[in-house]
């Protein structure tokens, strides 16, 4: 196989694994000595991103009610990781990305020091910020009346192409050097949709995590559960169609400590649910995460109704009604009907 | 010569062991009872397979090895025994035969565009019917390894087909291909089955670029199944977790038609699925219409998704739950008025059906929210909705008492009787408290208790939910900082508000510090220490500047609070100067000002303050009355019109007071009109009364804060 590689390849193939060697003793300075598979493993970062036991001693850590300082060894060392630039380390850090999030967010009301967890995330959103390049993040809307890769324009068009129109789905980022409090939900929105991004590579312990701290978040599990004790048969909006009820962990983790509601503007709420979306109806073969995906959207629609935000409506409405729907639907059209308001409007048609 | 290549794994026990192709033949034949449809190997056996082989032998005038090899395996697959099967194709040197299978398709293809009628095909190419079998044996080769759990074998097997079918016909299906319905079938088979397999063997990038592949040509694929490849597509994009972009030869071709992110890709496809929804070229599907709501709703586009919801044929949606659509749709998009007509009209309708949508009316409750002037009808929605809450709802009952409080707040602001204001404010108190007993966790909920017993000035009260607000959020709301600062300026302790202003100016960002720089400017003013006001000032108007030169993607509703906020400093530096009776410097700010927006009631309130301030009283006058002109309902204005008639004693003083009372109609808490009211009735002689407006302006002065509670 080596012979295959070309030799500058094969330096830099060298060169990552010395990187994830490097990395992997430095974390064994701050958890002790790593487990032999791991440490000589042939692909250590891989290896690395997928060792339950050492993301369990890495979140322990997270979790502790001292972690997350400016001296904080382990955040150093994800702060480090991540500047390595070596994409399957970055991957490495991103994993706790959720943990990261919840622990931080529920100290963020204590005056504690926080600057280990700032420094890791606002080192996530000074990668998007360069990425990005200071442009917005823009989606050009389609406009059927010019052909594209995917149709032919019915008519023909004229020599200028058709107006086109923009939607912004994220505006030019800031720099930032700290933390400031009205921007923390940017920051850490725009670290999630990092994640999101590479949400395809993540382990499913880490997309698991994630949707069950959504519903901490969104802070409804408890009106979820009763609303579908009363039993539910009311409009086909609603989060309350669920026919049967899903245990739910009650945001309880295994530290005992439970989650607090926090505040969802979209900029937070967008990138939360796009990550839970993936979960639910993402190609995923795992049910318990689907499972996990579900509630979290059903509390994240709950939420956005007692907000009365309209966008977030829509969205998590959507996606509640998707994963309820049978699967393929263009042969077997589901129509959803009111029985009653058609009979109704044929009898007013009659009048 | 069969049986030593794969013999052996074979279960040939019940049956006899074919002998030559031909008795493999007639035992398809004797075995196949039912009959149906080509290609479908699910079902059962069919007659086609004997048609096959006969057709074969007529071509070719006999069965060659990997056609005998594609039929077993074809046997061995629709048993169920996938491992024999497996052991059959691969028999098969599908590499060797690559080359030749190509050339037959596209000569085939070719000679019947070019030849006439008639003419034979060459010998040596191979014939498309066994072209077919084989293409058919690599199909059932990849779903023999799919069953096998091997799904990224069976993707790599599949894609084989695609090479070949897409080397013979760089260009998609040539137009005019019928007879070769067998080969078409196997090939559209393969299109679909492909991106299923990478996407169960976990390549999402693979399995995106095998539905391009299979969207980007003509495959005249029959239009549903095209369809339902564009909405798989869709879904894989939106859903995938990866940005993958699509291929730059792509990009070159179709140059800015060519969509830059998965998003807006998805909502191309979801947009031209939603067209053949409109022309009945498929039928209705809510996935479609519920992919395409998720994908608007992330990207802010609710114009146009309205547009869409507008168009569903009636039937799909109920009435009430269109509306309810059509509502979020256009609230979303800023269009509040229209959301609420629409809202209004979708009540009505239930409401004679006694059947209530609560989100609807919490909707409607919270568009009246964010528009005082709604206030009555948000009060209407809010109790409705508190009333049909049922027992599993109960939950938004606070929401409801929530937005309810709110509008009552507003209600008694605009309230024209004492008495009625009095009782819309202890209703307001009494619903938010409510709210708060059932949303404990909801901070706006405090907020909003916070701001409006600063409004009726219950300063203590204020001052801690303020505090509780900005705990519960962890400062990270700019209202919240807001809310404090006044509260506490407005408890007089401008010094401590001062503070609290800085330390929002170090939790906020670049936009919000425009705002703070005015609350401190203003705290500094009214401590009396113009110097550090005007430096404040200073750094307020070269901030607007910067803004206004990187005005980028601001929304309208942001270029326009930067304008009003810069006319707003210059005219608080026209004040400060004519305060400081520096004339020429107070007309320059005023001018700035006018520059910025001169049909404004504060420039000309502004002006006439100076005019006044230079006892050019009628003049003034003139200038107060533009402002009322242009705004009639500019209480400030009218407190110095009365103010200036007051000094002109007579017959004045009762226009004055008519002025007056009129001020304090629309603001009861203005200490200045109470100011000059009490100085009316002393020069009018009724002593008792002036004492009391004195008490009043001492008091409502000693709770003001320095700028409105918004």
């Amino acid at each position: 196989m080596s012979s295959d590689i070309a030799p500058s390849e094969s330096t830099t193939f060298w060169q990552s694994i010395h990187q994830a060697q490097a990395t992997m003793h430095s974390l064994s300075l701050i958890l002790g000595p790593l487990p032999d598979p791991l440490t000589f493993s042939e692909n250590p970062t891989t290896s690395l991103l997928h060792d339950a036991n050492i993301s369990h001693d890495i979140k322990s850590h997270l979790h502790h009610p001292d972690s997350g300082s400016g001296d904080d060894n382990l955040c150093r060392w994800l702060y480090d990781t991540f500047q390595s630039t070596n994409p399957g380390l970055q991957l490495v850090v991103l994993n706790f990305l959720p943990t990261i999030i919840k622990v931080y967010l529920s100290r963020a009301i204590s005056q504690k020091s926080l600057a280990g967890f700032e420094a890791v995330l606002l080192a996530l959103y000074a990668h998007e910020t360069v990425i990005r390049g200071g442009e917005p993040q823009t989606v050009i809307l389609p406009n059927l009346t010019n052909p594209s890769v995917y149709h032919e324009a019915k008519t023909p068009t004229k020599s200028k192409a058709v107006d086109l129109n923009i939607a912004v789905l994220c505006p030019a980022l800031e720099p930032f050097g700290t933390v400031r409090s009205t921007k923390r939900a940017r920051i850490i929105g725009v670290a999630l949709e990092l994640y999101y991004n590479n949400l395809h590579d993540m382990p499913l312990s880490s997309k698991l995590e994630f949707c069950e701290f959504c519903v901490d978040w969104a802070g409804y599990n408890q009106s979820l559960e009763e609303e579908k004790q009363s039993n539910p048969k009311t409009d086909a909006s609603c989060a309350d169609q669920q026919g049967e009820m899903i245990q739910v962990k009650g945001g309880e983790d295994e530290h005992g400590k439970k989650g607090r509601r926090i505040p969802l503007p979209w900029e937070l709420f967008q990138p939360i649910l796009r990550i839970v979306a993936h979960c639910l109806l993402g190609n995923s073969n795992s049910e318990e995460l689907k499972e996990a995906a579900l509630v979290a959207a059903q509390c994240l629609h709950l939420r956005a109704l007692h907000d009365m935000n309209p966008q977030a409506i829509l969205a998590s409405r959507s996606l509640l009604r998707l994963a309820k729907m049978p699967g393929d639907t263009i042969f077997k059209p589901h129509v959803v009907n009111d029985s009653s308001d058609l009979a109704a409007s044929q009898l007013a048609s009659k009048d | 010569m069969l049986c030593t290549c794969s013999g052996q794994q074979f279960q040939f026990e019940e049956n006899e062991m074919p002998q030559s192709p031909e008795s493999l033949a007639t035992r398809d034949f004797s075995v196949s009872g039912l009959s149906s449809k080509t290609g479908d190997w699910d079902s059962k056996f069919d007659d086609s397979q004997v048609d096959d082989v006969e057709s074969t032998l007529k071509e070719t005038l006999s069965l060659n090895y990997e056609e005998a090899r594609a039929l077993l395996g074809r046997l061995e697959y629709q048993r169920g025994n996938f491992d024999a099967a497996l052991q059959v194709f691969q028999g098969i040197d599908v590499r060797g035969l690559r080359p030749r299978m190509i050339k037959a398709i596209a000569e085939r293809t070719q000679h019947r565009k070019s030849r006439p009628k008639g003419e034979n095909v060459q010998v040596n190419v191979m014939s498309m019917h066994s072209v077919s079998l084989l293409l058919e044996a690599i199909l059932l080769k990849s779903k023999s390894l799919e069953q096998l759990g091997r799904h990224k074998d069976a993707a790599l097997e599949c894609k084989n087909i695609l090479d070949i079918v897409e080397s013979a016909w760089p260009y998609g299906m040539p137009e005019g291909v019928r007879g070769e319905s067998k080969l078409k079938e196997m090939f559209h088979k393969a299109l679909e089955l492909l991106p299923k397999l990478w996407k169960q063997a976990g390549f999402l990038e693979e399995a995106i670029s095998a539905y391009r592949r299979a969207l980007v040509r003509p495959w005249s694929l029959d239009l549903k199944r095209w369809a339902s490849l564009q909405k798989d597509l869709a879904t894989v994009l939106l859903y995938g977790g990866a940005e993958v972009p699509l291929p730059p030869q792509f990009q070159q071709v179709w140059a800015h038609m060519t969509p830059t992110s998965n998003i807006e890709e998805a909502v191309l496809l979801l947009l031209i699925l939603m067209r053949k929804v409109a022309f009945q070229e498929i039928n209705w599907d809510a996935e479609i219409m519920d992919h395409l709501i998720y994908a608007l709703s992330l990207s802010g586009q609710f114009e146009l998704l309205a547009g869409h919801v507008e168009q569903v044929l009636p039937g799909i949606y109920s009435r009430g739950e269109r509306w309810y659509l059509l509502a979020l749709c256009y609230s979303a998009a800023g269009l509040d008025d229209l959301a609420l007509n629409i809202l209004k009209k979708g009540l009505g309708h239930s409401e004679r059906k006694h059947k209530l949508h609560l989100p609807s009316l919490l909707l409607g409750a919270k568009l009246c929210y964010k528009n005082p002037s709604h206030a009555w009808e948000g009060i209407n929605f809010a109790m409705k909705a508190i009333e049909f809450t049922n027992n599993q709802e109960k939950h938004l009952r606070g929401v409801a008492s929530h937005l309810l409080g709110v509008c009552y707040g507003y209600c008694a602001q605009s309230s024209i009787s004492d008495s009625q204001r009095l009782r819309l404010q202890s209703e307001s108190l009494k619903s938010l408290q409510h709210a708060a007993t059932i949303e404990k966790d909801d901070p706006e909920v405090v907020y909003s208790l916070g701001r409006e017993n600063a409004i009726q000035r219950n300063l203590n009260t204020a001052v801690e939910s303020a505090i509780k607000y900005l705990d519960m959020v962890a400062g990270s709301s700019v209202s919240g900082w807001k809310l404090l600062a006044l509260v506490v300026s407005a408890e007089q302790n401008f010094k401590d508000a001062e503070a609290i202003v800085d330390l929002a100016i170090d939790e906020t960002g670049k936009v919000d510090h425009l705002d703070f720089l005015w609350l401190k400017a203003s705290l500094q003013v009214a401590q009396e220490q113009p110097r550090n006001a005007i430096d404040t000032y200073r750094i307020l108007l070269a901030m607007i500047q910067v803004q206004k030169e990187l005005k980028s993607w601001s929304s309208d509703s942001e270029v326009k609070a930067v304008k009003d906020l810069e006319m707003e400093a210059w005219l608080d530096l026209s004040f400060i100067y004519t305060k400081l009776e520096s004339w020429t410097d107070s007309y320059v700010c005023l001018e700035k000002a006018k520059s910025v927006e001169i049909f404004s009631p504060k420039c000309w309130h502004a002006t006439g303050m100076l005019l006044e301030a230079q006892s050019l009283h009628a003049d003034a006058l003139v200038a107060f009355s533009v402002a009322l002109s242009i705004e009639p309902d500019y209480v400030p204005s009218m407190v110095s019109i009365a103010a200036v008639l007051r000094m002109f004693g007579g017959k004045s003083l009762s226009l004055a007071r008519s002025f007056l009372m009129n001020a304090l109609h629309l603001e009861p808490t203005n200490h200045n009109a109470w100011l000059n009211l009490g100085c009316i009735s002393k020069a009018e002689g009724s002593l008792h009364h002036a004492a009391d407006c004195f008490q009043a302006a001492y008091e409502l002065r000693q709770s003001s804060p320095v700028q409105n509670f918004t």
